[in-house]
């Protein structure tokens, strides 16, 4: 059975596709078949997997159950990756799910058949909290929150916590700190505080110049700065991803 | 990624340059280095990963499952080629979940390994996205540690997920620019022929085309011949304790022989025949406990699964009793069929059987009529005489009554499968499947009388173990267990048997076999 994680922020530019994409890469590295859906519709992940953002028949026949999920996959460039990549459309995912029975359980339908195809499925999330946010908590077995080192961070988080334990299906709620600049001082003292909480992981995104990258390389950090300090700090986040779902099984 | 491969035998003068040029004008290409690459392919000795259209390969530390595509299932990092993998032994994950069903309680043994000397050559659409792998290969045998027997060069391409059209079109120029022809049998059977080895495993399955006017003796030779087969075939992995079927197949094939042995046993010396019997009875004796001890170890989990979880480890004591008497059994077992005697019993046999068609026929009064006729005979009296001992059984009747049942089933049951090509489909395949059903319902009888009696004699040993009275309690459950499935056995045995012996089976068995 897959593991669904899920990267999702209410607010965008947080580091949500950067991880997305880097985790789902590292699982894969791992040995795990993974699968990465890109649920935004300005196609993040999709772009940098060098893939066409396009499904047949769009947001509206994938949540209707009208295609076969496994049609519309394409395989990446790396080995045991996979992307059911962004359509334009999903910008109507909203209505698109409203018009279907139990909306809410719509997308893990959709992923039911991939249960056994995949050990892990990703989730990359639009910023909003919505119909389709309230599907992927259903979806979802976990959701990767990634927090930016800014006060109002910690109040966010909370109001999710709360959303998220209200649902019936709740799943485990990490953040993270992202786009952390240690050169400065208030991104230092929040990412503390933030990763004083038991449901923050302690490793942190920093802000980093090889990320900004991706998006001109198209490739993950593990594949175009090894080295650096970004792809670092994504093999440790999800060495203690990895651990907090063993501890959690 | 995931890829379906197209296999094709790259000639000497279709160079990799020449290669890249014929695909480059349609396509981006981007090169990676050279590299060379050991890989090991595995199989059960029965071939059931390659049934499944699978392969089991280890390659640059990792054990990996691929389907008939090439496209990788599953995957487990495994820094050093592996010499047995059994579905038991790896730990909890994909790789299990999907071998498991395939491979069950065999072992996947290391069949051959290469060392492939390769260059991928990556297919890119407009964004530079790969779309498709050409793998240009020049494969050898591994013998120890180095390279030694050359193996056809192939050009492989792979095509990725979504991507059907550009595949098609890769394939387009290869087959019709490059002029190359598809490889006949993959890389893989190719080593594994090469190596020595059968492609899609060694199956115990007996199959004989008998001709109806065959004499008997050339009926017994064609039949004793693949069971001789499967005996030598079977015997090394019993030895070596690679899992537990070689010692059930061997087993199986030494079963067969003594019923053919009874059944065609006027084509025989009578001499030799008197002998051979008991030579092979002996042989079913000697590795009767060793497969007892299998069974049950093998029905281990499914036992202790059918009690509550706390009781569950309380059997522990009685597993690890288990295990050491199999290892007594397999010992004993070892030592007498690696004897001398086990040598030249089997030799002698085989030098009878192949010689038997030139033997005088006077000591063989069943030598030379047609095999259809006695075939026909035995399995119409075979069938009659289960009909009367099966019409005896009633509630009040001792087990040995059901067992004995169950042995003239196995007989009729080996008839059918030696003989029943010979006779008509519409008669032998329902009776096949009624005796299976039968047979099933007698053998679960069997079973679990078999099974609580060795419970109870079990008993005082597992009592005297560290923790062996909660394992005592514990076997008390099982044997009320085993007791009440025994019951339902018998309850079903009427109506199985029912159908088995129903008027019109009886007719048509009467008038195809008589």
């Amino acid at each position: 059975m897959s593991t669904v994680l899920a990267t999702y922020n209410i607010k965008g530019g947080v580091g949500k596709t950067s991880a997305a994409v880097n985790l789902a890469y590292l699982a894969a590295l791992d040995g795990a078949r993974t699968l990465l859906w890109d649920l935004d519709p300005q196609g993040g992940s999709t772009y940098l997997l060098r893939i066409k953002p396009k499904i047949k028949g769009g947001a509206d026949k994938l949540v209707r159950g009208k295609r076969r999920v496994d049609a519309l996959i394409k395989g990446t460039d790396f080995d045991r990756l996979d992307l059911l990549p962004a359509d334009f459309s999903y910008r109507h995912m909203d209505l698109a799910l409203d018009g279907t029975k139990k909306p809410t359980q719509r997308l893990a339908r959709v992923l039911a058949p991939l249960a056994h195809e995949y050990e892990y499925i990703f989730l990359d999330c639009p910023p909003s909290i919505s119909l389709v946010s309230e599907s992927v908590f259903e979806a979802a077995d976990v959701l990767l929150v990634p927090l930016v080192p800014a006060t109002l961070s910690s109040r966010t988080f909370d109001q999710l916590r709360r959303v998220v334990r209200a649902d019936d299906h709740a799943p485990l709620v990490l953040g993270f700190v992202s786009m952390v600049d240690r050169r400065k001082r208030l991104h230092r003292e929040v990412t503390e505080a933030l990763a004083a909480a038991p449901d923050v992981l302690s490793t942190a995104i920093p802000t980093s110049s090889d990320i900004e990258r991706m998006g001109l390389y198209r490739t993950v950090v593990d594949r175009s700065a090894p080295r650096g300090r970004a792809a670092g700090a994504y093999r440790a986040l999800w060495q203690e991803v990895r651990d907090r779902l063993s501890a959690a099984a | 990624m995931k890829r379906r491969a197209l296999e094709y035998v790259l000639p000497g003068d279709v160079t990799a340059p020449r290669l890249r040029a014929g695909l480059a004008t349609d396509f981006d290409l981007e090169a990676e280095p050279s590299k060379v690459v050991d890989r090991a392919y595995f199989d059960t000795f029965d071939g059931l990963v390659r049934q499944a259209d699978m392969s089991l390969v280890w390659e640059n530390g990792r054990l990996q499952l691929m389907n008939g595509d090439g496209r990788e299932v599953a995957c487990l990092s495994w820094p050093n080629a592996p010499t047995v993998v059994r579905a038991s032994d790896l730990p909890s994950g994909a790789l299990r979940e999907r071998l498991a069903p395939v491979i069950a309680v065999r072992a996947a043994t290391a069949l051959v390994r290469v060392r492939v000397r390769q260059r991928v050559v990556r297919v890119l659409d407009a964004e530079r996205k790969t779309v498709a792998c050409v793998v240009i290969a020049q494969p050898s045998i591994v013998v120890g540690d180095r390279a030694r027997r050359r193996l056809t060069p192939r050009l492989t391409v792979t095509g990725v997920q979504g991507y059907a059209k550009a595949l098609g079109r890769v394939r387009d120029l290869v087959e019709h620019r490059l002029g190359l022809s598809g490889a006949g049998e993959s890389l893989r059977d190719e080593a594994v022929a090469r190596a020595g080895g059968i492609p899609g495993g060694m199956s115990s399955a007996l199959e004989v085309a008998l001709q109806p006017r065959q004499r008997v003796d050339h009926a017994a030779v064609a039949i004793l011949s693949q069971l001789i087969a499967a005996i030598e075939a079977n015997l090394p992995g019993t030895l070596a304790d690679v899992d537990s079927e070689f010692l059930h197949d061997l087993r199986v094939a030494v079963r067969r022989t003594r019923s053919l042995q009874r059944e065609l046993g006027g084509a025989f010396p009578q001499a030799d025949l008197a002998r051979f019997r008991a030579e092979f009875r002996w042989l079913q004796e000697i590795t009767g406990p060793a497969r007892d001890l299998d069974v049950y170890l093998l029905d281990f989990e499914a036992f202790a699964a059918s009690l509550a979880a706390p009781q569950r480890f309380d059997l522990e004591p009685l597993r690890a009793l288990l295990s050491e008497r199999r290892r007594r059994e397999r010992r004993r077992m070892a030592r007498a069929l690696r004897s001398q005697h086990t040598h030249t019993l089997l030799a002698e046999w085989k030098r009878l059987v192949e010689t038997l068609p030139e033997l005088p026929d006077d000591d063989r009064p069943d030598a030379a009529g047609p095999i259809v006729d006695l075939a026909g005979g035995r399995i119409a009296a075979v069938y009659r005489q289960m009909l009367r001992r099966g019409a005896r059984i009633d509630d009040q009747s001792p087990p040995v009554a059901l067992h004995d049942l169950r042995k003239k089933g196995k007989e009729l049951r080996y008839l059918l499968e030696f003989f029943g090509g010979l006779f008509p489909k519409a008669t032998v395949d329902p009776t096949v499947k009624a005796l299976k059903s039968l047979q099933d319902t007698l053998g679960r009888f069997q079973d679990r009388e078999v099974q609580a009696m060795m419970l109870r004699s079990l008993a005082q040993e597992t009592a005297g173990r560290q923790n062996g009275a909660a394992a005592l309690m514990a076997m008390g459950v099982l044997v009320e267990r085993l007791t009440d499935q025994q019951a339902q056995a018998r309850a079903e045995f009427a109506r199985r048997f029912a159908s088995f012996a129903d008027r019109r089976r009886r007719t048509a068995m009467r008038e195809t076999f008589a």
